[in-house]
C-alpha cells in the first residue's frame, strides 16, 4: 500500500510524520505547479470549485509516481467539499486509474464505520501506537503554523528583502528528506529558530491586514498566489483567521477553552448571520467583527469562484464594513486567476489603508466593493 | 395584510402551500409578477456579482414586490428532510437579501429546518402567525388546510403534470401519436420559470415529444436509484435530480434526457457529473447540457435544443452515419 493525499499548505508534513511512523509508505505529492492545475483543470468538472480541480492533480501526479491508495477527509455538507471523495473516484476510474479511495467522514453516529477505516490505514499498528502517532503529527502542526507565524511577522520587518523567504525554501527542501513526527517536528524547530534571527527594522509599524475566507484558499498558498508574501513584501502583517492548527483543535481535539473561544467570536456575527451555512461563512463574517475589533487596518477576504458559503459571507460583509469602517475587499480565485491583476488589487487595496491611516482618505466609502 | 410572494426558487414547489396558508390567516397574497427582463436586470444589479442566476433572480422578484406589498415572505430552508440540506445559498437568503436590497418592507422569514428534528414542522408557521398576529390554533388550522392543497398539487404532479400547467390551469393530455419522451431535469425554479427555460418544455412538446420531468417521479424510486450511492448524498434537490435522471435511464422510458443547468450552480457541477458518467458507462442514451445565465440568447439556445433533437431522431434512422451510442472519435 502506498499512500498519498492531497495538498493543502503545510498538512503534508503532519500526514507524513504520521504515515512514516505507523510505517506506511507514503508518497508525497509533488507541490502543486502550473502542471497540476492544468491537468486537475482538464479531467473535473467546469463547473467545480478549484479545490477539487487541484486535488485531481494532486491524484493524478502521485498516482504516476506509484500511489494506490488516497486518503482525504470528508464532510457532511451542505458545503461541496463533502461530496468530493466520490465525485473524484468517478473521475479517476473512468481515466482507468483503479485506486482505493479512503475518506474520513466526522464520525457523527457511525463511530464503527470511522474506526473500520482507521484499522484498514494502521493494519498492525497497536491503539497506542496510533494515539501517540496522531498526538505528534498534532503537534508537528502546532509547530509548523507557529513558524508560518514568525514568518508573518518577520516579512513585514526584514532589512533584506527575501530573508524569510529563503530560510523558508531551504526548510522545504530539507524537510522532504526526514523521515518520522520526531525528525520532521526536530526540523521545524530548527527553522523556527533560523526565523527568528532574521534580522528586523526596528522602527517600522507596519499595517495589518487579516485573511479570512474559505480554508483550502487561506491555507495553500499556491491557490492564493502566496498572498501573504506578496502582502508581506507590501510591508504588512498578515493575521491568518484560519490554521491547520485551529482546525485540528476545533474538529479532532477536545480543547473545550478553544471551543468557547471560537464560540464567543462567532457569537459576534449574530446580527449578520447566525447560524452555519456551510463551509466557513460564519467565521468568514464573526472574524472580520474580531479583526475590525483588534484594530487591524483591513480584511481580505479569499474565496475559489463559485464557493456557496462564501458567496452569502460575500454579499454580507458591506453590512458589516458599514457598521465598523474595516475596509473589506474580497478575492476571487480560480484558474483562470492572472498574478498581475491579482497583484495589482492588492497594492491599491494597501495603498488606500495607508491613506486611510494618515488620515487622508474622505468619501471613499463604498469605494472598495465591487457593487 | 398584504405579503408579497417571490415568483422564485422554491416558488415552483410549494406555492399551492403557501398561498392558501397565508389566505387562510386573513392575508391578501400579492406574487410578484413572472419574470422578464426588467425583473432579472434588476435582480442582478441588486445582488453579489458571484451569485448564481436563481438567487440574482430571486432578488429581483424581492425588489419587484416593493412597493406593493406590506410585507415580503422569505423561506429559510436549511433543511426538508433529516440529515440533508439544500443549498448553502438557500440558508443564508435571508441575510442576502437584507444586506444587497435597499428600502426593503418587512421580511417575514419562515424558518423551517428539519435537519435534526422532523417531528416540529409546524413550529416555524406558528412563529410566522405571531408575527402576522395570529393565534397558533389558527395557524394550526390553516396550515392543515394549505398541507391539504400541497397534497392534492404534488398527486397531480405525480400524474404526469407539471407545475406549469397546473399554475397556468390547462390539463395537459398525453398526445396519441407522440414521437417518444424526453426526460428533463433540471430544479424547477428553472424548468418553470418560462424566461429562464425560454419555454423549453412547450418547445420539446411543439416537436412531438412528451416531457417527463423530476416532480413527476415518485420519492421512492428516487430513493431508491439513491441508495447506490457509496455516500449519501445530502443535498435533498440535487438527490431528486440525480435519482429522476437514474430512474428514467434505468426504465428506458425515455429517448433523450436534456439537462437544464445555471451557471454558477454549485450542486449541478456536481449531480451533472455524476449523471453524464453513469449515463455514458451505463445506458448510453443522448443526454445535453444546457447551461444559463442572465447573458443567454434564445437563438443560442434553440439551436442546441434543435441539434439534440436531431441527434436522437437520426440515431433511429440513419444509424450507419451517426456515432450512434454517444462515442464520439473524440473519445468522451
Amino acid at each position: 500500500m502506498k499512500v498519498t493525499f492531497p495538498h493543502m499548505g503545510q498538512v503534508y508534513l503532519a500526514i507524513k510524520g504520521l504515515l512514516d511512523d505507523l510505517g506506511i509508505e507514503v508518497v508525497v505529492p509533488p507541490p502543486i505547479t502550473e502542471k497540476t492545475l492544468e491537468i486537475g483543470t482538464k479531467l473535473s468538472p467546469e463547473m467545480a470549485c478549484l479545490p477539487l480541480k487541484i486535488n485531481i492533480g494532486n491524484y493524478v501526479e502521485s498516482i504516476q509516481k506509484g500511489a494506490d491508495t488516497i486518503i482525504i477527509a470528508g464532510s457532511c455538507g451542505p458545503c461541496r467539499f463533502g461530496y468530493y471523495g466520490v465525485v473524484q473516484k468517478e473521475i479517476l476510474k473512468d481515466l482507468g486509474y483503479d485506486v482505493n479511495m479512503i475518506i474520513f467522514d466526522p464520525p457523527n453516529s457511525d463511530y464503527g464505520v470511522f474506526i473500520d477505516k482507521i484499522k484498514k490505514l494502521a493494519g498492525k499498528n497497536s491503539w497506542i501506537s496510533v494515539a501517540q502517532a496522531f498526538k505528534r503529527a498534532s503537534a508537528i502542526v502546532k509547530e509548523a503554523d507557529e513558524m508560518l507565524d514568525i514568518a508573518l511577522k518577520k516579512r513585514a520587518r526584514e532589512i533584506n528583502k527575501g530573508d524569510v523567504d529563503s530560510r523558508l525554501n531551504c526548510f522545504e527542501q530539507e524537510v522532504l528528506s526526514r523521515h518520522g513526527n520526531d525528525e520532521i517536528l526536530e526540523t521545524i524547530r530548527k527553522y523556527k529558530e533560523i526565523l527568528s534571527q532574521v534580522e528586523e527594522k526596528s522602527d517600522v509599524l507596519p499595517l495589518k491586514i487579516g485573511l479570512v475566507g474559505e480554508i483550502y484558499t487561506l491555507i495553500e498558498p499556491y491557490v492564493n498566489l502566496n498572498v501573504e508574501k506578496k502582502l508581506g513584501y507590501l510591508g504588512v502583517e498578515v493575521y491568518r483567521s484560519i490554521t491547520l492548527y485551529e482546525w485540528v483543535k476545533l474538529h479532532l481535539s477536545l480543547d473545550v477553552k478553544y471551543r468557547m473561544r471560537h464560540k464567543r467570536i462567532l457569537r459576534k456575527a449574530a446580527p449578520y448571520l447566525s447560524l452555519c451555512v456551510g463551509g466557513h461563512a460564519w467565521q468568514t463574517i464573526a472574524n472580520t467583527i474580531y479583526y475590525s475589533e483588534c484594530g487591524v487596518d483591513g480584511v481580505i477576504q479569499i474565496m475559489p469562484f463559485g464557493c456557496m458559503p462564501e458567496i452569502v459571507a460575500e454579499s454580507i460583509l458591506p453590512r458589516v464594513y458599514q457598521d465598523y469602517g474595516t475596509p473589506v475587499m474580497t478575492l476571487v480565485v480560480d484558474e483562470m486567476t492572472g498574478e498581475a491583476g491579482y497583484f495589482t488589487r492588492l497594492e491599491a487595496f494597501v495603498d488606500l489603508l495607508e491613506q486611510k491611516r494618515r488620515g487622508r482618505v474622505d468619501g471613499y466609502k463604498e469605494g472598495l466593493f465591487g457593487n | 395584510m398584504k405579503i408579497g410572494l417571490p415568483r422564485a426558487l422554491l416558488y415552483y414547489n410549494y406555492y399551492p402551500l403557501w398561498h392558501a396558508f397565508f389566505e387562510e390567516l386573513g392575508c391578501q397574497v400579492v406574487t410578484s409578477s413572472t419574470t422578464s427582463k426588467s425583473t432579472l436586470d434588476r435582480g442582478v444589479m441588486n445582488c453579489v456579482d458571484d451569485a448564481c442566476l436563481p438567487i440574482k433572480l430571486f432578488h429581483g422578484h424581492v425588489v419587484d414586490l416593493i412597493g406593493r406589498a406590506d410585507a415580503v415572505f422569505i423561506p429559510r430552508l436549511v433543511s426538508i428532510c433529516p440529515g440533508e440540506y439544500i443549498c448553502p445559498k438557500f440558508i443564508g437568503l435571508p441575510e442576502m437579501i437584507k444586506s444587497s436590497i435597499k428600502g426593503l418592507p418587512e421580511l417575514l422569514v419562515l424558518n423551517y429546518n428539519a435537519h435534526r428534528n422532523h417531528k416540529d414542522v409546524h413550529k416555524p408557521y406558528i412563529e410566522l402567525g405571531k408575527i402576522i398576529g395570529v393565534k397558533p390554533s389558527k395557524v394550526m388550522l390553516a396550515l392543515q388546510k394549505a398541507t391539504e392543497k400541497q397534497q392534492a398539487y404534488e398527486m397531480l404532479l405525480r400524474k404526469g403534470q407539471t407545475p406549469l400547467d397546473i399554475l397556468k390551469g390547462r390539463k395537459y393530455s398525453k398526445k396519441e401519436e407522440c414521437k417518444g419522451i424526453i426526460g428533463l431535469i433540471g430544479h424547477p425554479y428553472l424548468l418553470y420559470d418560462e424566461f429562464i427555460s425560454m419555454g423549453i418544455i412547450s418547445k420539446l412538446r411543439n416537436r412531438g415529444y412528451d416531457v417527463l420531468v423530476p416532480e413527476n417521479i415518485e420519492q421512492s424510486q428516487i430513493e431508491m436509484a439513491c441508495s447506490q450511492m457509496p455516500k449519501k448524498l445530502f443535498w435533498s434537490y440535487g438527490k431528486k435530480l440525480l435519482g429522476s435522471g437514474l430512474t428514467m435511464l434505468e426504465e428506458k422510458k425515455v429517448v433523450g434526457i436534456v439537462f437544464l443547468s445555471s451557471f454558477g450552480c454549485g450542486i449541478d457541477a456536481f449531480i451533472v457529473e455524476l449523471l453524464q458518467r453513469y449515463n455514458h458507462r451505463q445506458y448510453r442514451i443522448p443526454s445535453a447540457l444546457i447551461t444559463v445565465d442572465e447573458h443567454s440568447g434564445q437563438a443560442g439556445f434553440d439551436t442546441r435544443l434543435e441539434a439534440f433533437i436531431d441527434m436522437v431522431e437520426w440515431r433511429d434512422e440513419r444509424e450507419g452515419y451517426v456515432p450512434p451510442y454517444g462515442t464520439s472519435i473524440f473519445g468522451y
